[in-house]
């Protein structure tokens, strides 16, 4: 059956997986523009869609494929040897897109996800807020009902693909009288609502893979309500687990100016292999990678066999964030005194991926909170104090409510 | 390929960790340490003819069980994880060596008595500044040699001694010596890990035979399977270090409440298991392509030994670091492990050899 599912993932994506010169779809948006990216990007998740290779784990009746992970497994391995066209969907439906699957309502379920799946409509996350961010459930943006609606306002950052979403899932405090867990509502925003305004938010490699959203007396309609009121921090802790899971068993994609195979042949191309501290690095950095690699698989196989990963996604989202760091390190080392002043059209990918490294120990959790995590959830540690979980989150002195 | 345990891997890892827990407790370590003993050799009767775990690796027309390196992985991480002292590791890594060579003879010959546990076998090599020894030829295939090896993987208790020499030509021959050979000197060293019996072998003249076949290549077949085995114990040896530090963790109170609640230490805890399961996927991988994708194997072992070498070596310092001032008694258990990694780390090839030795396999 799997063997089937293999044969025939393998025979379409020889066929229909385009060729791309760059896998990182910043490098892809700062020479085509992002029009063209996401137009090809569209297209391609309709064909996935249509060749039965979207949502293969999600029940049929939301427009998945119902299969199991086994499949899931097939298509990733085969799937690897291709950088395929699809990042801008990657968000909506391995965050909010499982988190509904477990979470919707049955209406809610038949109306996004087959479109999400056909590439129809892109979705974004909004969690973090410029007061709230390792801390997110401090956060201030309120939902107040109205009615058969809830009217929206505050600011939520870092949201990647907002400027092209669709929907996005929000979290919003809808009871600032409890504490802060305890008062938070999850629902979901159409982006082309009126009060809805994205900007871009540059970060220090000089591009602006994330936004700034604001929202100004954005109503939304009751029925958008994802799980209870005052429940959206469970939701979130959902949506969380899915997101480490997928940050943390992605796999680096083929191109990434910082994997092995790209620094070998840096290093190569530099005639730096000669050196054998660049070669001892070389040679840890392939081990680390593969390590990453490995990992992502045994947790897959452990799915496979009914251990879910649970907290343990965590291990991979720090494990991952911290190759990059020795990655980064690594491609320093290698490129010596070149990366102090470089030709912009030979050394522009690998050093912009060496600033953006540091990035990821922070983007979808910072380390420090995923250590916390491990050591709570999968070692059993005692919980950090929290001084502030009992308390009404409208008495806190956080985020701008410390002038009050 | 899977990386999950298999049933009867699960079984086999069950049994081993029982009879640890049951024959060779740490306890039992500390009872040799006062012995000054190489080993118990009640318990290694018991691993050989019970559990058959010196023939799992050697088929079964040469007496063994023919199990393969994953299931010798699994046992030796439970070993590991107990800091069982024996001579296992020597005669593995010695049946390997016969193994890949083509003199029967000396496969039927000496085979059936290290899957059996009779006859404790080694391989005297040593990396670095560990000696050097030439051979003169005596006609027949037969030679003597002269020079020094150290340190040996129970040297001075191993029945035979497989001693690589390599000749002006480049070529290298594994000469079997026998414990008893004249002109064999054998030093037991002060081992800085407890679970270890280590001597320096002193050969003057001593005489030796040529064993037939490829000695290059069975000696780096030998290195292969000691990076796999190494980071096998290491593993498990590493996951013992987490359990007994998280539990220390969590019921330790200090400044009112569980240390495991303070980030200075739940963060050093996070990293620690995060180290082990990355070291333990890679251990996985490694046995898997050991027994079924042998073209692989060189370069996934020595991925999981590099990775464990110095994640477990820092686990033990942690160890160390997590119990505070208990942590670095003699009485408690973590000095075991902490020497345990010191020496792990080195054996058969310190880190920087390890990674040169990866470089050189991946072609960089």
């Amino acid at each position: 059956m799997t063997d089937d599912f293999r044969a025939r993932a393998r025979a379409w994506l020889a066929a229909n997986a385009p060729r791309r010169a760059a896998s990182d779809d910043e490098a892809e948006v700062q020479t085509r523009g992002q029009a063209a990216v996401l137009a090809e990007q569209k297209a391609f998740q309709a064909k996935l869609f249509d060749a039965g290779f979207a949502g293969i784990t999600w029940p049929l009746a939301y427009g998945g494929q119902g299969l199991t992970s086994a499949e899931q497994i097939a298509w990733s391995q085969e799937a690897a040897a291709y950088d395929l066209p699809t990042g801008a969907f990657f968000i909506g439906i391995s965050m909010p897109g499982n988190t509904l699957v477990e979470l919707g309502t049955e209406e809610q379920k038949k109306r996004y996800l087959p479109k999400m799946l056909s590439g129809e409509e892109i979705w974004c996350q909004l969690f973090s807020e410029p007061g709230a961010g390792s801390d997110v459930a401090s956060l201030q943006t309120t939902a107040v009902r109205d009615g058969d609606e809830w009217v929206l306002n505050g600011q939520k950052v870092w949201t990647s693909g907002a400027q092209y979403s669709d929907y996005g899932a929000i979290i919003a405090r809808t009871d600032p009288a409890k504490p802060k867990h305890n008062g938070i509502s999850m629902f979901i925003v159409d982006m082309h609502a009126p009060g809805v305004t994205v900007r871009p938010l540059k970060v220090a490699t000089g591009h602006s893979p994330f936004n700034e959203v604001f929202f100004d007396n954005v109503r939304i309609p009751a029925a958008n309500l994802i799980g209870e009121v005052n429940k959206g921090w469970d939701a979130a802790v959902v949506m969380l687990r899915h997101e480490r899971i997928a940050i943390g068993t992605m796999g680096g994609s083929r191109t990434n100016p910082l994997a092995y195979d790209s620094l070998r042949d840096l290093a190569a191309g530099l005639g730096r292999t000669s050196d054998q501290g660049v070669r001892r690095e070389l040679a840890e950095l392939y081990a680390r990678g593969r390590a990453m690699q490995l990992f992502a698989l045994l947790l897959r196989e452990e799915t496979q066999a009914g251990r879910l990963p649970g907290a343990r996604g965590s291990v991979a989202k720090l494990a991952g964030s911290e190759l990059g760091r020795f990655a980064g390190n690594v491609a320093a080392d290698v490129l010596g005194d070149q990366i102090a002043g470089f030709d912009e059209a030979e050394l522009a990918a690998v050093t912009t991926a060496i600033i953006a490294a540091p990035g990821s120990a922070i983007a979808g959790g910072t380390s420090e909170i995923q250590r916390n995590i491990i050591g709570e959830r999968v070692l059993g540690l005692a919980k950090d104090p929290g001084v502030d979980r009992a308390t009404p989150f409208s008495q806190l002195r956080v985020g701008t409510q410390r002038q009050n | 390929m899977a990386l999950i345990l298999t049933d009867e891997e699960q079984a086999l890892a069950d049994s081993v960790r029982k009879f640890v827990a049951d024959r060779s407790p740490l306890t039992s370590l500390r009872q040799l340490i006062a012995s000054g003993e190489p080993y118990d050799a009640q318990v290694w009767k018991q691993m050989t003819a019970q559990l058959g775990l010196a023939g799992l690796t050697i088929p079964e027309e040469y007496g063994g069980v023919g199990a393969g390196k994953s299931a010798m992985s699994i046992a030796l991480a439970e070993l590991g994880a107990g800091l069982v002292a024996s001579p296992l590791l020597a005669s593995v890594l010695a049946a390997e060596v016969l193994l890949r060579l083509d003199d029967e003879a000396a496969k039927t010959e000496l085979l059936p008595r290290i899957a059996g546990g009779e006859l404790i076998a080694t391989l005297a090599v040593a990396s670095g500044a560990g000696g050097h020894v030439s051979a003169a030829a005596a006609g027949d295939g037969s030679a003597t040699l002269t020079g020094s090896v150290s340190p040996v993987l129970n040297g001075a208790e191993a029945g035979v001694l497989l001693v690589p020499v390599t000749g002006a030509d480049g070529g290298t021959v594994i000469y079997l010596v026998d414990g008893g050979a004249a002109g064999l000197t054998r030093t037991r060293l002060t081992a800085v890990d407890h679970s270890r019996s280590l001597a320096r072998i002193a050969l003057a003249g001593t005489p030796a035979r040529a064993l037939t076949g490829d000695g290059a290549a069975a000696l780096a077949a030998a290195t292969d399977l000691a990076n796999l085995a190494l980071a096998a114990e290491s593993a498990g040896a590493m996951k013992a270090c987490l359990d007994m530090t998280s539990d220390y963790a969590r019921i330790r109170v200090a400044f009112g409440q569980p240390i495991g609640a303070f980030q200075a230490v739940k963060h050093r805890l996070a990293d620690m298991e995060k180290s082990w399961e990355l070291g333990y996927a890679a251990v996985r991988d490694a046995a898997r392509a050991g027994d079924a994708d042998p073209g692989r194997f060189g370069v996934a072992a020595s991925v999981a030994r590099v990775l464990l070498s110095g994640s477990y070596a820092d686990a033990t310092v942690d160890t160390v670091q997590l119990h505070g001032g208990i942590g670095f008694t003699w009485e408690h258990d973590a000095h075991l492990y902490y020497k345990n990694g010191l020496s792990n780390k080195v054996l058969l090839g310190a880190p920087g050899e390890q990674l040169d030795r990866l470089a050189d396999s991946l072609g960089i």
